[in-house]
C-alpha cells in the first residue's frame, strides 16, 4: 500500500464510517427493488412506501415469468449473448495477438480504428444493418442480433486482449518456437494458455456488452429473437405500470450477472482497469 | 513456469522482427490474423456506416423499398434550421457534461476513500462494482421508479428526515427543468464505479515514497491531491473521462426507459431525437444527416480531448 493510507486512528474511523453511509447509499436502490419485488402487487404502488414488505410472496415472480414471451426472451438471451461472446473471442483473440507481437504499422492502424468504432452510436448503424439482415434472410434472429452485439463487443475484447498480451514475455513463444512449435501453435498452445485468466475477463465483458444491450435488440429483433431487456421495456406500454412485475423480472435477470462479479471480482477489476491504466 | 514468466519480463523486450529472415512473413502473418477481425469490422461497422452517411443525401419515403430522391445537402440544411435538433444538440452535451462531472468527483472521491483505508477495504471495493453489471433499460427503470412522486421512496424519506413538505413536492422526472439532472442519476449510479477502480488502480501505481516525502515537507493533503496526484494520473483521468464522455453522449437507453424525452422535449438527447425522426417519424434522410453531425462532432470532441489532456510527444511510459 502506498503512501496515502491514514494512520492515525481516530481519522481512519471517521473515514470508515463516511465509506459505510457511502456504500449504503450505492447499494439501497437494488436492495430496495429486491425488497419491492417481495411485496404484494398491490403493495409496490401504496402511498406512503414501506421499505419492507408487510407480507413476503412471490406474486410478482410468479405473473412476470408466467407472461408469454418472457421465458423464451431469456433463452434468446443466453443464446445471443454466447454467440456474440464466441464470435468475439474468436475474432478478437488473433488481431490482439498480432496487434501486440508484431507492432507493424498496419497494426496500430487497426488498434486505432477498432478504438474508434467504439465511438459510433448506436442508433447510427443499427437502421443501416437491418437492410444488411433483412437482405441476408436473416432478420429477427438471434444469430443477426449476436452480430450487432459483436460490433460492440470485439473492439473492447482487441483492447483488452491486447493489454493482456502485451504482459507475456516475447521469449515464452520464442522457447515454444525452438521446440518445434509453429507461430499459430505458439499463439494457440502458450500464449493463450498463459493467458487465460485475460480470456475470461474478456468472455465476460463481451458476454455481459451483449447481455445487457437494448438498441439494437429493439431495432432488430421483433418476436422471435427479443431479448429479456426489450420484454423489460415493453412491460410498461403494454401492460400500463405493472411495478410488481418488473422488477421481479428486473431481479431475475440482473441477479445471475451480480453474482457472476462477486465470484469473479479480482479478475474483473483488473479488466477494468488494464486498458486505461496501462495505456 | 509462472516464477520464470515472472523473472523473464524484466529482460529488455527484444524488438519484434528483429531478425531479416522472419521479417516480412511476420508482417503478413499479423495481417493474416488480423483480417478476419478487420472485415468482420468492416462489414458491420464501416458499410452500415457508408450507408448511413450517404442516406443523409436523400429524401427517403418510410416504407421499406420506397423511393429515394436526391437532395443533396438538403436534410443539412433543413437540420441545422431544426430548433429540435439544435437543442438536442445542446441538452446532449448538458447531459454529457453533468454526467461525467459528477462521477468524477464522486468517483475521484471514493477512490481516495479506499486509498487512505487501504487494503482492508477491499470487500467494500467489491460491493461497489455491482452496478456495473446492471442492464442500463434496468436502472433506468429502476430509478425511474425510485424518483416517482406519490410511491417514490426517495421522495418518502425527504419527506420523512424534514428536507421536503410533502411528498410530490420534487417532480423529479415530470418537472422540465429538472428532468434532465434526473435522468442522468442512473447513469451516474451505474458508472461511477468504473471511474472509481480506474482511478484507484493509477493511485495505487504512484511511488508511496513520493507522498511519504511531500509529507515530511509539511504539504497539506490539498497540496498533496492537486500538486501530486491528479497531475501524475493526468493520462488515467484522460481515459477514464474520454471513455465515459462518449458513451454519456451516446445514452439511450436510460433515458428513453425514464422518459421517452419528454417531459415537453426536455430530455430528448440526440439519441432519442435521431430515433424519434428515423422510427417514428419516418424520415429516414434527415435522421441520417443527423447522425452524421453527431458522429463527425463526437469524433472532432474525442480527438481534441485525446490530444489536449495526453499532450502529444510526452507519450505515456508503460
Amino acid at each position: 500500500m502506498n503512501g496515502l493510507e491514514v494512520r492515525k486512528l481516530s481519522s481512519k474511523t471517521i473515514l470508515w464510517i463516511i465509506l459505510a453511509a457511502v456504500v449504503v447509499l450505492y447499494g439501497f436502490p437494488f436492495v430496495y427493488m429486491l425488497l419491492t419485488s417481495f411485496k404484494a402487487p398491490i403493495e409496490t404502488i401504496a402511498v406512503p412506501p414501506r421499505l419492507l414488505p408487510s407480507e413476503w410472496t412471490v406474486a410478482n415472480y410468479v405473473s412476470a415469468l408466467s407472461r408469454s414471451g418472457v421465458t423464451a426472451s431469456f433463452v434468446n438471451s443466453i443464446v445471443t449473448a454466447t454467440l456474440s461472446t464466441a464470435i468475439s473471442l474468436t475474432l478478437g483473440l488473433p488481431a490482439a495477438y498480432a496487434v501486440t507481437r508484431f507492432r507493424t504499422r498496419l497494426g496500430r492502424f487497426f488498434i486505432v480504428a477498432a478504438l474508434v468504432t467504439r465511438m459510433v452510436p448506436p442508433i447510427v448503424v443499427g437502421v443501416p444493418m437491418l437492410s444488411i439482415f433483412r437482405n441476408l434472410g436473416l432478420s429477427d434472429t438471434s444469430i443477426a442480433l449476436a452480430v450487432a452485439h459483436t460490433t460492440i463487443s470485439l473492439p473492447l475484447s482487441i483492447w483488452l486482449m491486447s493489454s493482456f498480451f502485451e504482459a507475456v514475455p516475447s521469449e515464452l513463444e520464442e522457447a515454444a518456437k525452438i521446440d518445434g512449435c509453429s507461430r499459430l501453435g505458439a499463439l494457440w498452445r502458450v500464449v493463450i494458455p498463459v493467458t487465460s485468466g485475460g480470456v475470461a475477463v474478456t468472455a465476460i465483458f463481451a458476454f455481459l456488452a451483449s447481455w445487457n444491450e437494448f438498441l439494437f435488440a429493439l431495432l432488430l429483433t421483433a418476436v422471435r429473437a427479443q431479448t429479456t431487456p426489450v420484454v423489460i421495456a415493453n412491460f410498461q406500454t403494454q401492460f400500463g405500470l405493472d411495478w410488481g412485475s418488473m422488477t421481479a423480472l428486473a431481479v431475475v435477470y440482473s441477479v445471475p450477472v451480480i453474482l457472476l462479479t462477486l465470484l469473479l471480482q479480482r479478475h474483473i477489476v483488473a479488466g477494468l482497469t488494464l486498458g486505461a491504466v496501462k495505456g | 513456469m509462472v516464477d520464470r514468466a515472472g523473472g523473464l519480463t524484466s529482460h529488455p523486450r527484444r524488438p519484434a522482427g528483429s531478425t531479416s529472415r522472419t521479417r516480412l512473413t511476420d508482417r503478413r502473418f499479423a495481417a493474416l490474423l488480423m483480417l478476419p477481425a478487420g472485415a468482420f469490422l468492416a462489414v458491420f461497422i464501416g458499410w452500415p456506416l457508408l450507408q448511413f452517411v450517404i442516406d443523409g443525401f436523400f429524401k427517403i419515403a418510410p416504407i421499406a423499398g420506397g423511393p429515394r430522391e436526391f437532395v443533396g445537402f438538403g436534410n443539412y440544411v433543413r437540420l441545422f434550421q431544426d430548433a429540435d435538433f439544435i437543442d438536442a444538440a445542446w441538452r446532449t452535451v448538458l447531459y454529457a457534461v453533468i454526467v461525467v462531472t459528477l462521477e468524477f468527483v464522486l468517483g475521484l472521491a471514493v477512490a481516495l476513500l479506499f486509498s487512505a483505508l487501504g487494503n482492508a477495504s477491499r470487500v467494500f471495493r467489491t460491493v461497489f462494482l455491482y452496478p456495473l453489471m446492471i442492464a442500463p433499460i434496468v436502472a433506468g427503470l429502476l430509478w425511474r421508479f425510485l424518483l416517482i412522486d406519490n410511491f417514490g421512496i426517495v421522495n418518502e424519506l425527504f419527506t420523512r428526515v424534514g428536507v421536503l413538505h410533502s411528498s410530490t413536492d420534487i417532480q423529479w422526472l415530470s418537472n422540465p427543468n429538472i428532468a434532465l439532472f434526473s435522468v442522468a442519476i442512473p447513469d451516474i449510479w451505474l458508472t461511477t464505479s468504473f471511474i472509481t477502480l480506474v482511478l484507484f488502480a493509477g493511485l495505487q501505481n504512484i511511488p508511496g515514497d513520493l507522498i511519504e516525502a511531500a509529507r515530511i515537507d509539511g504539504a497539506r493533503y490539498s497540496t498533496i491531491l492537486f500538486r501530486i496526484l491528479l497531475p501524475l494520473l493526468r493520462p488515467v483521468i484522460a481515459v477514464a473521462l474520454i471513455v465515459r464522455g462518449i458513451d454519456a453522449a451516446r445514452a439511450f437507453d436510460v433515458i428513453l426507459i425514464q422518459t421517452n424525452g419528454g417531459p415537453q422535449s426536455s430530455t430528448e438527447t440526440l439519441s432519442l431525437l435521431i430515433y424519434r425522426t428515423m422510427v417514428r417519424f419516418g424520415d429516414p434522410g434527415l435522421a441520417s444527416a443527423m447522425g452524421t453531425v453527431y458522429l463527425i462532432a463526437m469524433l472532432a470532441v474525442a480527438v481534441a480531448a485525446i490530444l489536449s489532456i495526453w499532450r502529444p510527444g510526452s507519450e505515456e511510459k508503460r
